[in-house]
């Protein structure tokens, strides 16, 4: 029978269509969680560059780097700090390019999905009555 | 649903099925409680924050303080901490700083700023999803009680789609009960009003009769009747500086005081319409000042206030607000002290023209 194992194929063609969909919902919620981690990231940086920028010129600042205190520049930390921000603005831009791409496959794969469906009902019921 | 000619009756469940409101209910109240955890971090953040603070402020009251250091999780030994007065403070990001104590509650001080925006904001987030959550258990109760939605408009059919209309129906009642609290709060504002232009007339009178009586009587009696009231306030003020400003001149300069006087007003009022009791108050006293045997010119300067009143809808005197009004301006920008007599004069020409009118 030609319109069974047409129907067969269209199912399997589906469970392909769920499974990426699956992954690609999986991909935009991993996505979400590293933008919101360097939202906060961004938050504390600017915290930083603002008490940076409050301190005096001689002031010790230092780094935590592994389990010591590395003495810095107030300069040298300024432009750190600074290029920390940029950084993670450039990443955050950078993620919410990948998200709207992510999303809009997202749904072209739900409404494939929904069209497949739609066609195994039509067979389904071609078949039922026949 | 029962179809008739002129509308269509749609029952509530049927538009949102009773579970599906229930469980969108319950996805609000999940996020609710997420943030109320985050909110009650973040107060547990600034709480954290103001006994740091305080104790902060408190080391460098003494050279060392005698402590107990903790050494492992379990074991502490004693100790003693020395430099009071020197800390180093994390900025975020691994960036620590010396500071002393007192920059250091400065920076601490700056964090609570920080963190009370944050809570704030999670707050309003908060009072948002409740107000979501209620709408969304209205309409699960709603429609578990089998509401029904009557429709009798020129819409013809009720499609599914429009189910979101309903969302504009229902609170129509609010916002009709809105319409009626409105109009009650205009009643009363109506009602103030009216008891204000009552009082007002009442000033009037009174300060009419005591101008009659005795010439020397004190003019802020004089109605302030605007009919506006909320400018009502402003001349109230304006002439209570313009009296006390008088004084002033008054003691600094006793004869040349209406020189000084028109100038205070050209200064203090830009508006025309807002200085005027101030320059009737000027006129007046000038009025006084120059020519106290004149009764006439005290009323004369009367008349103005009352034209302006009249449009209070008040029984009022001839209409004469024009000329009064400009006889009173005139003898505010006669700033001249030669022109005293002048000015005296010229407003007691007007008064006699009044007073005609009245006889």
């Amino acid at each position: 029978m030609a319109s069974s194992a047409s129907l067969l194929e269209l199912q399997r063609d589906l469970e392909n269509k769920a499974n990426d969909l699956s992954k690609l919902q999986k991909d935009i919620s991993k996505n979400h969680q590293i933008r919101k981690k360097y939202t906060i990231q961004l938050g504390e940086n600017e915290l930083v560059l603002k008490e940076l920028d409050l301190l005096n010129d001689d002031a010790n600042v230092y780094k935590l780097i592994g389990p010591v205190l590395v003495k810095q520049d107030m300069a040298e930390a300024n432009a750190n700090v600074k290029k920390r921000i940029e950084y993670i603005s450039a990443e955050l831009k950078r993620l919410d390019s990948t998200l709207q791409d992510l999303e809009d496959k997202q749904n072209n794969k739900k409404e494939t999905i929904l069209k497949l469906q739609q066609k195994i009902q039509s067979l389904q019921a071609g078949k039922g009555k026949a | 649903m029962a179809e008739s000619v002129k509308g269509t009756v749609t029952s509530l469940s049927s538009l949102f099925p009773v579970e599906e409101a229930q469980k969108a209910a319950k996805r609000v109240e999940e996020t609710i409680s997420e943030r109320q955890k985050q909110l009650d971090q973040l107060r547990d953040f600034a709480a954290d924050n103001n006994t740091l603070i305080n104790l902060v402020q408190r080391l460098p009251d003494e050279l060392h303080h005698d402590i107990m250091v903790p050494f492992g999780k379990a074991a502490f030994f004693p100790g003693r901490l020395i430099h009071t007065n020197e800390f180093l403070v994390l900025l975020g990001e691994g960036y620590y700083a010396e500071r002393t104590a007192k920059q250091t509650v400065e920076i601490l001080n700056r964090r609570g700023k920080a963190l009370e925006v944050q809570v704030e904001s999670v707050k309003a987030l908060m009072q948002d999803l409740k107000a979501e959550a209620s709408f969304f258990d209205a309409t699960a109760s709603e429609a578990a009680e089998g509401l029904v939605e009557i429709r009798e408009d020129y819409i013809e059919e009720t499609s599914p789609k429009e189910a979101s209309m309903i969302g504009i129906v229902k609170p129509e009642l609010p916002i009709s009960s809105q319409a009626e609290d409105v109009s009650h709060v205009k009643d009363e504002e109506y009602d103030r009003i009216l008891s204000r232009l009552a009082e007002l007339e009442k000033e009037e009178e009174e300060a009419e009769n005591a101008n009659q009586e005795e010439l020397g009587s004190d003019d802020s009696d004089v109605g302030p009747g605007h009919v506006i009231l909320e400018e009502e306030m402003k001349s109230l003020e304006l002439k209570e500086r313009g009296e006390s400003s008088r004084f002033q001149s008054i003691e600094k300069f006793p004869d040349h005081w209406h020189v000084e006087g028109s100038k205070a007003t050209s200064k203090d009022c830009l508006v025309p319409e807002n200085c005027l009791p101030e320059n009737l108050a000027y006129g007046k006293f000038n009025l006084t000042e120059n020519a106290p045997t004149e009764p006439q010119a005290k009323e004369d300067v009367e008349a103005p206030v009352i034209a302006e009143t009249k449009a209070d809808g008040r029984p009022s005197e001839p209409q004469f607000d024009s000329t009064k009004a400009f006889t009173g301006s005139i003898v505010e920008h006669n700033s001249d002290v030669n022109s005293k007599v002048q000015s005296v004069s010229r407003s007691s020409k007007p008064v006699s023209r009044f007073k005609m009118q009245r006889k």
